[in-house]
């Protein structure tokens, strides 16, 4: 790749300032090129294109790649291990096989993209894409970001991404990587930065756009979808919290020191900064591996884990917030009230709280993890009801029988993703977020009735 | 080092540290009787004497009062951390909260309350008492009211001990303004020409202020009236920056910007820090103060040690005043250090997580 300065997007130019006409124009532009370009694209041709970028991004040589592992932490929010880590996991999964699932998954036939296709009962059916996807960019994590880009892509609308002030680095360096591949494919999609809730810049972002999608606190959400005409889509993604399981006789069948891997690794992807990964861990009473014990087990595992992959730097504000549990449990721990801590030394790196209070408990993240006993799936449903409607993800350790027993009364109760411990921030491509198709969330149908 | 015997002779010396350090704010024995009250405590409280041997940080072991294991406030609402045998505990300060489960509970008897007393009389007095004989209008409500809240308790001592000056409690058990009540002691001070201090809460302020819009009224009160504001909102009103606030005061109420003080305080301390002084000229950033016997460390949270000048932190307390129950206190406010004193972070700045998580749903 030529070294050549960065310098595409609008969130490439320093201290450029979008404006209500601006965006406006970026916009018109962006339909056109789309017209003119990659809506006349097969499905093939797009795919071929999104999997030579993911294999880019898992070369570990690749410039872009270096250039977002060089980056300050400050700037990406994790250290280069942690966030080596998070792109090598997104972009495993990102292979032409895992493309053409999706499409199927979402619309049977993935040529309705394209052409009407029939259905059995002799009408037939084809997609009707957004022209302009507005992406409402989260500021935690970049793969929901990279994963937006490229369902638009699928869809070939033309997309304007929308970061948070100084939180656009890693879909740019993303969005060059598209560039460099396919500049056709590039010239469809923007990506500029403004702090959120600007009314004049997203009403000319709203005007121009289809469907909109927000990834966000609930408030973004919200705020959002009171601003947004009632013609166009929105997509909205809130917070939600998730949590592992251990179900009693998982380490006999799965081994003591795999379900504590798994565990740590739940943890320390993304320094837990995500809707998927866990708060709390749930580890069944009364069978051979003693949820007290897990804990400390955990404990050591994180510790290691700290040498192979430091947590890195929070900023006061997070450091606060654990150092601040960690008194409070300390004191508890000390007096046996019914929690016991373990932490890493001088430094607020990893901390593992054993509280007996089986509540769903937030944890300050950045490696802060709690463990609970619990009887039994039903006693989690029952202490979880004040927060069904916030689950996302469940990660369980269990045989496979198990599991499958134990996701029946979850999916039941309405949590969208049971996956097994250790995958939990790894979502597969097809993944649907918060239970909704990710492909048919963005798009309308178009049936064709024959006589 | 003194061994106290019992409550009373711990009681007595800070008591006398205190008149000294009135005296003499530089009065030197700071250290000496944090010690001596670490051992005491170590002696009484059970729950804070098991902190201290699971951090092996016990009287035996610790000779700096620096090293003295802090308790976090928030631990307040789990145990009983007291010195004060179950029948002694005469009075109760809770900390504001919807459920029992999340207030903290501090214990006083007579003798702890004579130091609480003994501990902010004087400082009130240094920052909010000048030449003005002003009034007192606070938006709390009376002690009868309110007999768990800390604050409350506080201004109806200033309140007694400034007995000859008039004043009115212009709130109910609800801590919900009596708005009427507020505007005609207010009307009156300012058709008798008389100064007036106003002493309340951040939210109480605001429902004041909204009660005066709602009328479309301001007052222009006496040259000499003043202000005390004490932080937090806890969901009782609207939210506004303080500057925004202060500015309000100013020009609703006619108080100089110069004569608002903050007060930080909290149920878990029995001294406070003020961030200014009526009659003397405020400098930005605004520092707050603990009086000499009140010690504010700012340490990082990640090693717990002091920051370097001009950091951020944790805010610890050491409070000689806190003698019947743990006198080194870790809040969980942030604030910067200086020369002379902290600055308190605005806790709104502060509430926004990177995480993605339910913080409002639930805390630990």
């Amino acid at each position: 790749m030529p070294e050549q300065p960065l310098d595409y997007f609008l969130a490439d130019k320093p201290g450029a300032q979008p404006t209500h006409s601006l965006i406006t124009e970026a916009s018109q532009t962006l339909r056109r090129n789309r017209n003119e370009y990659l809506a006349t694209l097969g499905n093939e041709q797009i795919i071929f294109k999104l999997a030579e970028v993911a294999n880019l991004w898992r070369s570990p040589d690749y410039p872009l790649r270096q250039i977002a592992l060089d980056a300050d932490p400050e700037e990406t929010g994790f250290p280069r291990e942690v966030l080596a880590a998070g792109l090598d996991a997104c972009f495993a999964d990102w292979t032409q096989e895992k493309f053409f699932m999706l499409l199927t998954q979402e619309f049977g036939d993935p040529t309705r993209l394209q052409s009407f296709a029939s259905q059995p009962n002799r009408t037939y059916s084809m997609v009707n894409s957004p022209q302009l996807i507005a992406h409402i960019a989260p500021g935690n994590l970049p793969v929901p970001v990279f994963q937006s880009i490229a369902f638009g892509l699928l869809l070939r609308s033309a997309q304007f991404v929308k970061c948070a002030s100084g939180k656009s680095l890693l879909p740019r360096l993303f969005g060059h990587s598209l560039h460099f591949v396919e500049p056709g494919m590039a010239a469809a999609l923007e990506i500029a930065e403004w702090d959120g809730g600007n009314e004049s810049l997203e009403s000319a972002l709203f005007a121009e756009a289809d469907c909109v999608t927000v990834n966000g606190g609930d408030k973004t959400v919200e705020s959002i979808r009171q601003r947004l005409p009632l013609a166009k889509r929105l997509a909205g993604y809130g917070h939600r919290v998730s949590f592992g399981y251990v179900e009693k006789q998982a380490n006999e069948v799965m081994g003591t020191q795999t379900v504590i891997s798994h565990a740590a690794d739940d943890i320390v992807a993304w320094n837990q900064h995500g809707c998927l990964s866990p708060h709390v861990i749930y580890v069944e009473e009364n069978g051979s591996l003693n949820p007290a014990r897990f804990a400390e087990m955990l404990a050591g595992e994180l510790e290691a884990r700290n040498e192979t992959m430091p947590r890195g730097p929070i900023s006061t504000k997070e450091s606060a917030a654990i150092s601040t549990a960690r008194r409070f449990y300390k004191i508890r721990s000390a007096n046996n009230a019914g929690a016991a801590l373990w932490e890493s030394e001088d430094s607020t790196d990893w901390t593992v709280v054993h509280e007996d209070e089986r509540q769903f408990q937030t944890s300050p993240l950045n490696r802060f993890i709690f463990v609970k006993p619990i009887e039994h799936i039903d006693e989690v449903l029952h202490v979880l009801e004040p927060i069904r409607q916030s689950v996302s993800t469940v990660g369980l350790a269990a045989s496979e029988a198990r599991m499958r027993d134990l996701a029946l009364p979850l999916a039941r109760w309405g949590v969208p993703r049971i996956c097994p411990l250790g995958q939990m921030q790894r979502p597969p491509l097809a993944w649907r977020h918060d239970g909704r198709p990710p492909l048919g969330e963005l798009i309308r149908w178009a049936d064709l009735e024959t006589a | 080092m003194t061994n106290f015997t019992s409550l009373t002779e711990a009681c007595d010396a800070v008591r006398s540290f205190i008149q000294l350090c009135v005296d003499d704010p530089h009065a030197a024995g700071f250290g000496e009787l944090a010690l001596d009250l670490f051992a005491f405590q170590f002696a009484h409280n059970t729950a804070f004497a098991n902190l201290c041997q699971a951090e092996n940080l016990t009287p035996e072991t610790v000779g700096d009062w620096r090293d003295i294991p802090t308790v976090q406030t928030r631990a307040f609402k789990a145990l009983d951390l007291t010195v004060l045998p179950e029948a002694d505990r005469e009075t109760l300060f809770r900390s504001s909260g919807t459920t029992q489960v999340d207030r903290s509970r501090h214990f006083h008897c007579a003798e702890t309350l004579s130091v609480y007393h003994a501990s902010l009389r004087p400082w009130f007095a240094g920052h909010l008492v000048d030449e003005s004989a002003n009034r007192l209008l606070f938006l709390l409500p009376e002690l009868a009211q309110a007999p768990e809240s800390s604050l409350v308790h506080m201004m109806d001592s200033v309140a007694k001990r400034l007995a000859k000056r008039e004043h009115c409690f212009a709130a109910d058990c609800q801590w919900r303004i009596d708005g009427q009540a507020a505007v005609d002691f207010l009307h009156d001070c300012t058709t008798q020409n008389e100064p007036v201090t106003i002493l309340g809460t951040a939210f109480s302020f605001v429902h004041l202020l909204d009660h005066l819009n709602a009328d479309a009224m301001d007052f222009q009160l006496p040259s000499g009236s003043a202000a005390m504001e004490t932080g937090g909102y806890k969901g009782r009103s609207r939210e506004m920056p303080r500057t925004k606030l202060h500015q309000a005061i100013t020009t609703k109420l006619g108080v100089a910007s110069g004569r608002i003080i903050c007060e930080y305080g909290m149920c878990e301390l029995s001294s406070q820090a003020y961030d200014g002084k009526l009659g003397q000229a405020n400098t930005a950033p605004r520092l707050f103060r603990f009086p000499p016997w009140a010690r504010a460390r700012v340490v990082s949270p990640e090693t717990l040690a002091d920051v370097e000048l001009d950091q951020v932190g944790l805010l610890q307390v050491v409070d000689l005043a806190n003698a019947g129950s743990v006198l080194s206190l870790q809040t969980e406010d942030l604030a910067r250090r200086h020369a002379d004193g902290f600055e308190l972070l605005n806790r709104a700045e502060l509430s926004e997580s990177r995480g993605c998580s339910l913080m409002n749903l639930i805390h630990a």
